[in-house]
């Protein structure tokens, strides 16, 4: 008898549906596979037949064959075993064919029947209420997260034998995912309040996530870079509905969803160590999953220490950057994960961390200079702002006053944003961090007497013309966090306080 | 080349004889020439001078061909002064080791030629790079040339101060006056040699080595009417600079520090075993002889200019650098605003910003 059944797999932030087709016929009694199946896949036979067993399925001697089709696609992950099962079940004529229409199944089970949970549940229950089935049957560790895509049935079990009765004709019951979800279990974000001092820096990374811009931080250990970089998620809007879903999609496939199962409602934070090869940071392996860089979206990317990071590593993120999105291109096919991130790196000044403190780094200047250079260019190409983390004194760090908190910085930024949405309605592009430089002089528009300040600038500081643009791009955020249509010069010594460092270093 | 100064350049070379040695040879001969032509047996009359010695001086006149090698120092563009000139730097040849030959690029120091050695630390701090710099343009105000080893951090500075203040200075290398070490002194290197001269005792072309630095220490306190220490560790080749200088008998002055500064210990010590202290640059100048002239009418011209807010900010300005932070904390000034005073006088060329978010007095 002939059965077939769908389910589906994960290819990039994609999900194809694959159909699974059982036969038993007569002939020698083997359980065959076939349809460009990886190593998890094959051992699919083994777990299935022996499950069935042990679930008290007679098994007879016929000639099972197993087909995933379509053919072209290589069939990877463990999601294959339930809907295996149960197609030979039907096969067998067990289940009746008519309950598996319409009807995605995916699962892996061990041995005694037991349902396991697997990765990226949601992306593909998104597909299957997109292609009009009517039920998905899941594993119940994964309900919690399925459920997060309203409008579709699911069947959660935890054993072989429970599917099997509903599909015979039990109602279904829904059950308490294993743990509740609930809006507010959320860890608190930190705060900006907690950060005493530093008061360069909090500006500094006001006006960075205020224009989506791109930030680097100076400074000796110990004088909390980290921690400020940890905060910057805090200040950013919150996320959109869909923003969460997009990005809850990413860790679904990575497994990483919040235990209690809810939806990714803050801002991810990913601070990936320096010694993350390329692949760690792009997203790799034969069917790449998402990396750092895609973990990060909608989030913050903070790379600490940055000249330790390998400059191959590093050179991967310039496209990225630029595209909001990484193309992977396999053998087994094309695979896009977004990457829209805001990065953030910190980095010392020199090797010891202490300079321009001469008490106590003992640095050669050329020592200094070569520390800064091994940072790769064309990455610092993409940095618009840059300031200092100087060290603190005791008094500064033990201080009791108040410091504002994340919430009121988060409401001048959002105001700076929403002049960016209404400014750039209808471009392609959201941030002033986006413009291009032949529109420079639409957006970022001078007076005669601020271009001939420029011009002043531009040479006492020996600019170059990117950093010329980003002064402009970054003046540009100021006088929006001012609530400002035109550009005043304020704003533009602004921006140059800001720049990029030293040009006998970097440029 | 002149005929004698042939055979100086050929007594110089020769290996294995040092300075004590070729000023016995000249006291007793008369001058390089007459060596030249003693016999070995009369070399060896010569009191201090050993059959080891006669041997390699026999040696040397065998492998040397005079007129070849004056053919190739020519070429160098490097003058040579030795002790038998009546116009060798009167101050070294005082010193117990005076070196028999000089070389040099530009010009030597004039006998009636006041100088100041500023002498300090190659890692130094900003304060300590503003008060070389102020010390040698105020030194240069007052006729005064500096003298100092070219070195990275306040020697460097030194000099440059004296060559912004529009005054002389000269440079006594560890080196070939043809090699400039360290490299990246390539510019200072060439300022030098228009506004003053670089010295060295070594033979052109000998590359720097650790062991010629403390001895071009001894020249460099040798050539000064006065050493002045800006900034010192406590292990610090600016204090053989200083142990020569007592030596010799010359003044010596130290910019004091704060108790907790490696970079000042030095110094404080110097002043705690009795030299001099700088406790303001016009009294220092004062206190020497120097006659200091008017500077601050300068001052108060660019103080005019300002408004209000962007003095408030540059009044915070003195020899100590300061960084963002610190203003903000100085000023109350919001850090939005402050960033604009401070780009505002950067492009009035009152600060510079030398790191990131550091600036100081220009």
């Amino acid at each position: 008898m002939y059965s077939n059944i769908t389910t589906a797999i994960v290819c990039g932030l994609k999900s194809v549906c694959i159909q699974v087709e059982a036969d038993v016929s007569d002939g020698m009694p083997v359980f065959e596979m076939v349809g460009f199946l990886a190593s998890e896949v094959k051992e699919a036979r083994e777990r299935v037949r022996t499950a069935l067993h042990n679930c008290g399925y007679k098994i007879p001697a016929k000639r099972i064959t197993i087909n995933l089709s379509p053919a072209d696609v290589r069939k990877s992950g463990s999601g294959f075993d339930l809907p295996i099962a149960i197609a030979v079940l039907a096969a067998l004529g067990e289940i009746e064919a008519g309950a598996l229409e319409r009807v995605l199944v995916l699962g892996e089970i061990s041995l005694n029947g037991k349902i396991q949970p697997i990765h990226g549940v949601l992306p593909v229950v998104a597909k299957a209420k997109e292609t009009g089935m009517r039920r998905c049957i899941i594993p119940y560790g994964n309900q919690a997260e399925a459920e997060l895509i309203p409008g579709i049935e699911l069947w959660a079990a935890e054993d072989l034998k429970e599917i099997v009765s509903y599909l015979k004709g039990r109602t279904y019951q829904r059950k308490r995912p294993l743990l509740e979800k609930s809006g507010h279990t959320c860890v608190p974000e930190p705060d900006f309040s907690e950060i005493n001092g530093q008061r360069t820096v909090r500006r500094a990374c006001e006006v960075a996530v205020a224009g989506m811009h791109n930030f680097l931080m100076i400074g000796p250990p110990g004088s909390g870079k980290t921690m400020i970089a940890r905060r910057i998620p805090g200040i950013l809007p919150p996320m959109a509905e869909e923003e969460q879903l997009e990005v809850s999609e990413i860790y679904s496939i990575c497994g990483m969803l919040p235990q209690n199962g809810g939806l990714m409602k803050q801002r991810p934070f990913r601070t990936p160590h320096h010694t993350i090869s390329p692949n760690g940071l792009s997203g790799g392996g034969a069917l790449p999953r998402p990396g750092e860089i895609s973990l990060a979206h909608k989030g913050v990317l903070f790379l600490d220490e940055l000249p330790e990071y390998k400059k191959s590593t590093l050179e991967i993120l310039r496209q990225p950057m630029e595209d909001k999105e990484i193309t992977l291109v396999r053998q087994s096919g094309t695979y896009r994960y977004p990457s829209d991130f805001m990065l953030v790196v910190a980095m010392n000044p020199c090797k010891c961390g202490y300079y321009p403190d001469r008490n106590r780094c003992s640095c050669k200047d050329t020592e200094i200079a070569r520390y800064l250079g091994r940072v790769s260019k064309p990455l610092l190409d993409r940095i618009d702002i840059c300031a200092e983390a100087p060290l603190m004194r005791y008094e500064e760090l033990t201080q009791k006053e108040a410091n504002e908190s994340s919430e009121s910085i988060r409401r001048r930024v959002m105001a700076a944003l929403e002049r960016q949405r209404y400014r750039f309605k209808g471009h392609p592009i959201r941030y002033n961090s986006q413009i291009l430089s032949k529109d420079m002089e639409r957006y970022c528009r001078l007076n005669c007497t601020q271009q001939k300040y420029m011009k002043e600038i531009y040479q006492k500081m020996k600019l170059s013309a990117r950093g010329y643009y980003k002064i402009l791009k970054t003046a540009r955020t100021i006088a929006d966090l001012e609530d400002s249509d035109l550009i005043r010069d304020r704003h533009l010594n602004e921006a140059v306080c800001y720049r990029m460092q030293d040009k006998k270093y970097w440029e | 080349m002149e005929e004698k100064q042939k055979y100086q350049y050929w007594m110089r070379r020769i290996p294995g004889i040092g300075n004590k040695k070729l000023k016995k040879l000249v006291e007793y001969c008369g001058s390089a020439k007459e060596v030249y032509g003693l016999s070995r047996g009369q070399l060896e009359k010569v009191p201090g001078i050993s059959a080891k010695d006669a041997e390699a001086i026999c040696a040397g006149r065998r492998s040397f061909d005079i007129e070849k090698e004056a053919e190739k120092f020519a070429e160098e563009e490097i003058s040579m002064i030795t002790i038998e000139e009546a116009d060798f730097p009167k101050r070294l040849t005082y010193l117990s080791d005076c070196p028999y030959a000089l070389f040099y690029k530009g010009q030597l120091p004039p006998e009636d030629e006041r100088t100041a050695a500023i002498v300090g630390a190659r890692m130094c701090s900003s304060y300590g790079r503003a008060v070389a710099l102020e010390l040698g343009e105020r030194l240069a105000d007052c006729k005064a040339a500096v003298v100092s080893g070219m070195a990275a951090g306040i020697d460097s500075f030194g000099h440059w101060g004296a060559i912004k203040g529009g005054g002389r200075t000269y440079a006594v290398l560890g080196c070939g006056t043809d090699i400039c070490y360290p490299r990246g002194g390539r510019e200072l290197y060439g300022k030098i040699q228009i506004n003053g001269g670089l010295l060295s005792e070594y033979l052109p072309g000998t590359p720097p080595a650790a062991a010629q630095f403390p001895a071009r220490n001894r020249l460099i306190s040798g050539l000064s009417d006065v050493i002045i220490l800006v900034e010192a560790k406590q292990k610090s080749g600016s204090l053989i600079t200083a142990d020569f200088a007592l030596e010799q008998g010359k003044e010596i002055y130290a910019v004091p520090g704060r108790l907790d500064d490696a970079l000042s210990k030095g110094c404080n010590e110097l002043i705690r075993q009795g030299s001099g202290i700088v406790t303001s640059i016009e009294e220092l100048l004062l206190e020497l002889g120097f006659l200091p002239r008017e500077k601050e009418e300068k001052d108060k011209i660019t103080k005019k200019s300002l408004e209000k807010e962007e003095l408030l900010v540059y009044s915070c300005f003195d020899l100590h650098p300061r960084n963002l932070e610190e203003l903000v904390k100085l000023t109350k000034i919001p850090v939005s605003v402050l960033a604009d005073l401070l780009v505002r006088l950067q492009t009035k060329g009152l600060i510079e910003e030398y790191f990131k978010n550091n600036y100081r007095k220009k």
